[in-house]
């Protein structure tokens, strides 16, 4: 009878453990989470984002069928709650979001103050966190160990410009840096500088203003008597109009003038009355209309995934319900979720430290351009374009494989 | 030792509140949140709940909670033997900032009554705010990220278990400590004297008693709570200090919020203000994420127009006569 038992308990055990393997193997679904912003003061962003990261999810299950793992395509499912652009909100989102939602990996919410804070939440649970919009070079040199980054760092925003000028007038060289007072400002000072330098350009003037500044015309009659070939800096929006229109003001024409974080929004132009935002430029991390390609890819020897240009315009049109272009918010974000799927094919699993390890190793190109990561997960195969304003429209003049038209240099006069 | 009985559902609350997070797997954080809104009520109803002066600068007491710990962790992480002492030593910054900015504070603002007193407070936090900017100070606009700093004197595993559980059992502890001093003013010379001021300030001068000295106690005590709180919210959880993401008077706003919601001056009412305050703002953001704001701001229109003298306010009238009064304060 005792034997009996014994061998009806081992049957149940066994059955049971294999029910158990079963279920735990038994993935149907793969869950993206993330405390977006979709109030507060990157509310912005935040709605570009979830469009982004909408419009991918919509390509990966409808188009290319889902994520492909162990032989069998897995839908991708998005989990998404408000952090309303606050630290506070940000920790216990991520942690319901791990806990109770039991998401695959985690999307930072936006800023690199708001990704900070949500990665020591993210290491506790040993969970995958993916930056698409923090730029801080600094998130990188503190050892986290899941974060992965897709959005450029900081310090590469002015990189590409400089090569740009370098490339079509090599024999200006005499920089000026003018920018504002905030961490990412003087990040990408401090990144252009070094760039600066290693191309052998002189910064015959180096300038921080600060936060909500309303009047740059002392800087600027300094940065005059300097005589640069060319000006970098801005910040925000709101200086970098500033600083176009008292340019134009003081009569200092250079032969190219480049804003970060205000040049590139499309409201810069009609902002400035046209003329004094002729031939403006500034470097964006996408903008509608680059020309990245399956093809492109091809030629640098990159695999490509995701959807063209256009069909993610309309994607994101569709998931946002709203006849909106989307901008680099939602491209970054959207390339987000690719980088994610290939890196889970890549290696076959789900699991966050594995995915973590192929991210490490992957390099693909999208719509959004390329993708590499080094060894702290920070973005490094990612270059920013150049967009310049041309007659009131924006055009792409910077890589020039991504290029949409044709530098106008030296600027027009204001 | 019966005038120490309303302690005991405080305290209650709080055991309740961290049992839930220890044991129920993903409610840690959550309750974290509760704690943080539960303890800043707190620490500001010991000076705002007295004596009826509106603080918006106190959010300054927690930014720069926020720097001592900062500096504190990232000035002598490199000294292995100090080993826990450098969150002491942050502790110790902490407080020692908030108490220099409570005494200038004093010295300049605690002079002035109603929206005087008021826009001078705003005035000292965003001056501090474009000092430590301008002035290049403390990393400027760059601020200070410090995480690396943590894991080189702890190591990985307890960086990461200082961060996401022990900042947030030290906020408890700050909450529990706020409310006993709460009740040990109330209970004291210093209370009635608040409470004095907070009636009519001049007929208390003209009974003799120091306003100054005792305004100026409670503003402290309050101030270095309140840079507690910060030191371990703000500091050690997210290991990071930016100028423009702790100077922010959105802050003070919620601790107005969360004590009149709860009822000012009395010692349950910022808990029960943190508490409903929290939890409305967690669940909304989880089940109307992008409307919850919509639907927050007439729940807090409500509460306040039905609860006029706030939640425990109205407990308090309610359960006057009751056994339950000596609980309620």
């Amino acid at each position: 009878m005792k034997k009996c038992y014994l061998t009806t308990g081992i049957i149940f055990l066994v059955l049971f453990g294999f029910l158990l393997t079963t279920n735990a193997l038994a993935v149907d679904k793969v869950v993206i989470g993330h405390p977006a912003c979709l109030s507060g003061k990157y509310a912005k962003a935040g709605e570009q984002a979830i469009g982004g990261i909408k419009a991918c999810i919509d390509w990966v299950n409808n188009v290319y069928g889902g994520v492909l793992i162990d032989g069998k395509r897995i839908p991708v499912k998005y989990k998404y709650y408000d952090s309303e652009s606050k630290k506070e909100g940000v920790t216990s989102l991520i942690e319901r979001l791990i806990t109770v939602d039991k998401v695959n990996v985690v999307f930072s919410s936006y800023s690199s103050g708001l990704t900070l804070a949500g990665a020591p939440v993210a290491e506790r649970y040993n969970m995958l966190y993916m930056d698409h919009g923090g730029a801080s070079d600094r998130i990188f040199q503190q050892g986290f160990q899941y974060i992965v980054q897709t959005i450029g760092p900081g310090s590469k925003y002015h990189v590409g410009t400089l090569n740009m000028f370098n490339h079509f007038d090599p024999k200006a060289r005499r920089v000026a840096l003018a920018y504002e007072d905030s961490e990412f400002a003087r990040m990408t000072m401090r990144g252009a500088e070094e760039h600066a330098t290693k191309l052998g350009y002189k910064i015959v003037f180096k300038r921080t203003y600060p936060k909500g500044v309303t009047d740059l015309t002392p800087l600027l009659s300094d940065l005059k008597a300097n005589k640069p070939d060319i000006v970098i800096g801005g910040g925000h929006y709101e200086d970098g109009q500033l600083f176009a229109r008292q340019m134009s003001d003081l009569d200092i024409n250079v032969k190219g003038l480049s804003l970060v974080a205000s040049a590139t929004l499309p409201a810069y132009y009609k902002a400035l009355g046209g003329r004094t935002a002729e031939g403006v430029m500034g470097p964006s991390h996408w903008e509608y209309g680059v020309t990245y390609s399956a093809e492109g890819a091809k030629k640098v020897g990159l695999d490509w995934i995701g959807p063209d240009q256009d069909e993610f315009v309309s994607r994101f049109k569709k998931a946002l319900g709203k006849d909106m272009i989307p901008d680099y918010h939602a491209a970054e974000a959207g390339a987000q979720v690719l980088a994610y799927v290939k890196a889970a094919e890549n290696i076959n699993s789900l699991a966050p430290d594995k995915v973590r390890a192929a991210l490490g190793k992957l390099k693909f190109m999208s719509f959004y351009g390329g993708w590499d990561v080094d060894d702290t997960g920070m973005q490094i195969g990612h270059s920013m374009v150049d967009m310049q304003w041309q007659n009131g429209k924006r055009f792409i003049v910077w890589p020039l494989e991504a290029a949409t038209g044709k530098l106008v240099y030296p600027k027009p006069k204001f | 030792m019966v005038k120490y009985y309303p302690l005991i559902p405080v305290l209650a609350i709080y055991l309740v509140m961290f049992l839930i997070g220890f044991y129920i797997e993903g409610m840690w954080q959550m309750v974290a949140l509760l704690a943080f809104y539960c303890a800043l009520g707190q620490s500001w109803n010991i000076f705002m709940g007295m004596t009826g002066y509106v603080d918006f600068g106190y959010v300054t007491f927690i930014a720069l909670g926020t720097y001592g710990m900062a500096l504190g962790i990232s000035y002598t992480h490199q000294y292995e033997w100090l080993g826990i002492g450098i969150i002491f030593i942050g502790l110790i910054l902490a407080l020692f900032l908030a108490s220099l900015s409570a005494l200038l504070e004093s010295f300049i603002a605690l002079r002035l009554r109603g929206a005087y007193f008021a826009i001078a407070c705003i005035g000292i936090n965003e001056g501090l705010k474009h000092f430590i900017e301008g002035a290049r100070i403390w990393g400027g606009s760059d601020g200070i990220i410090f995480y690396g700093a943590l894991i080189q004197a702890f190591g990985r595993e307890t960086s990461n278990h200082l961060t996401a559980f022990w900042a947030d059992f030290a906020v408890f502890i700050i909450a529990a400590l706020a409310a006993i001093l709460n009740i040990y003013y109330m209970r004291s010379k210093i209370g009635y004297a608040l409470t004095a001021v907070r009636e009519d300030e001049d007929a208390a001068k003209v009974m003799g008693i120091n306003t100054t000295k005792y305004k100026t106690i409670a503003f402290l005590t309050s101030g270095l709570l309140g840079a507690a709180v910060g030191a371990f919210a703000w500091g050690v959880k997210l290991a990071h200090v930016y100028p423009g993401d702790v100077f922010v008077i959105h802050y003070t706003i919620e601790c107005i919020v969360v004590v009149l919601l709860g009822g000012a001056g009395t010692l349950l009412g910022p808990v029960v203000g943190g508490l409903v305050y929290g939890l409305s703002k967690y669940w909304l953001a989880v089940v109307l994420p992008g409307f919850q704001l919509l639907v927050f701001a007439p729940i807090i229109i409500i509460i306040i127009v039905v609860f006029p003298e706030g939640i425990i306010g109205f407990v308090k009238q309610k359960t006057k006569s009751t056994p339950l009064a000596r609980y309620i304060i």
